[in-house]
């Protein structure tokens, strides 16, 4: 797949990024590499990357997306992973990957409200 | 049974001024049953006769098998064993073998076989042969088969219901054990459910789950984080003390879920998820303001 087709768009104060249904592993990782180039110019409150098209999901997939994730954070913006599908959280569970500091959220359009509001805590702690 | 054998042998007797035609009327009554195989066989198992409904039931006419060891009927694996001389040896000594299994056909076909063999002897207890009697069972077999599938089918989908309790709220209340295979429907259930309906916390209640051990735990746990990938959160309603106590005792990590005692609390936390409150009406006349 051509670099030229992965689309990272700036809106207002975020990123969007759509992953391609067949990501092979030298699409994910220029699509890391985009991503971050991205966010160096425009320094985004948040990084809302939708995987909704991904139907199949392996462990090299899994692991850059969780990478790109704290990449994100530690260049100091908050990464969101939006309509993950059943069945790919299924496989994700099975080969054990962790939200870890990724935020989850159902679609795009929840993504865009939890980007608004303040970070919420991985969970309510009592 | 016997009883009625001597009468109706009394009866031949009585009525012996015409036995030829008794006994050709009870050849016509063997040869037209067409649910039943009835077969004679000599005392080495091979078969003397062959009415109508063996030939339906197992495709060889009387002149191709007559004469034949009744060993053809049976699978190999059962000749291997030694099955038909063992069923012709129990009819001898206990007069009457039954049993239910596997027979083949002409093709080569298995059809499932309820099969009688009784042994005969004459007055002075000679062994004359065995009278073999065969009926089909296919049918029933497969129906018990399908009834069996069905209530499996069921009871699956019984045992995980998962209730949109609210706009936004999934329930799900798990009764009875868990093993691998129900989670594992009940991760699928739940997160189709969650997908489809765009709900953004499901109650996962424990109320009646009798115990848990580290493997159900560990399916718990699995099942919470891949609901979390989707971007719902969950809650862990229903842990009773003695649960919550065993947890503690295996040592399990329960720190990064929600988790309340009843299912009432689980909702309240549910409520504050989702910025929603419930209040209530203090009399008639702020019911009718709102």
């Amino acid at each position: 797949m051509n670099e030229s087709h992965l689309s990272v768009l700036k809106l207002r104060d975020l990123l969007l990024v759509t992953v391609p249904a067949e990501a092979d592993d030298t699409t994910v990782s220029a699509l890391q590499q985009k991503v971050l180039e991205a966010m160096e110019r425009h320094e985004p409150k948040a990084v809302v990357m939708d995987i909704s098209l991904v139907e199949t999901l392996d462990s090299f997939f899994a692991r850059t997306i969780s990478e790109t994730a704290q990449m994100i954070n530690i260049m100091g913006s908050r990464a969101i992973i939006a309509g993950m599908q059943p069945a790919v959280a299924v496989a994700a569970t099975e080969i054990g990957l962790k939200l870890g500091s990724i935020e989850a959220s159902l679609n795009v359009d929840r993504a865009l409200d939890l980007a608004e509001k303040p970070r919420r805590g991985h969970t309510s702690h009592e | 049974m016997k009883k009625s054998n001597k009468n109706s042998r009394e009866q031949l007797a009585q009525t012996s001024a015409a036995p030829k035609s008794i006994l050709r009327m009870l050849e016509m009554l063997v040869d037209t049953v067409r649910d039943y195989g009835v077969i004679l066989l000599d005392p080495d198992g091979k078969v003397l006769s062959w009415n109508g409904g063996a030939e339906r039931l197992k495709g060889w006419t009387a002149d191709e098998i007559i004469g034949q060891h009744f060993s053809k009927f049976y699978p190999p694996e059962d000749v291997q064993r030694g099955k038909t001389e063992q069923e012709l040896k129990e009819a001898a000594e206990h007069g009457r073998f039954e049993d239910e299994g596997w027979r083949l056909r002409k093709d080569g076909s298995r059809f499932w076989a309820n099969v009688v063999i009784t042994a005969l002897r004459d007055e002075n207890g000679k062994l004359l042969g065995f009278g073999k009697l065969t009926r089909d069972l296919s049918e029933r077999r497969q129906a018990e088969e399908r009834l069996k599938q069905q209530t499996k089918e069921t009871l699956e989908m019984a045992t995980v219901p998962v209730v949109q309790v609210w706009d936004g709220i999934l329930l799900v209340p798990i009764i009875g054990t868990l093993n691998s295979d129900r989670t594992q429907q009940l991760m699928e259930q739940l997160l189709h459910r969650v997908a489809a309906t765009n709900s953004e916390v499901a109650l996962l209640d424990i109320t009646g789950v009798p115990t848990i051990d580290t493997q159900i735990a560990q399916h718990l746990i699995e099942t919470i984080s891949a609901v979390r990938l989707l971007g719902a959160e969950v809650i862990l309603t229903g842990v009773r003390p003695i649960i919550a106590q065993t947890l503690v005792h295996l040592g399990i990590d329960l720190s990064n879920v929600m988790t309340r005692s009843s299912l009432a609390a689980g909702l309240q936390v549910a409520f504050g998820l989702l910025n929603l409150g419930v209040s209530q009406n203090a009399s008639n006349a702020t019911r009718a303001a709102t």
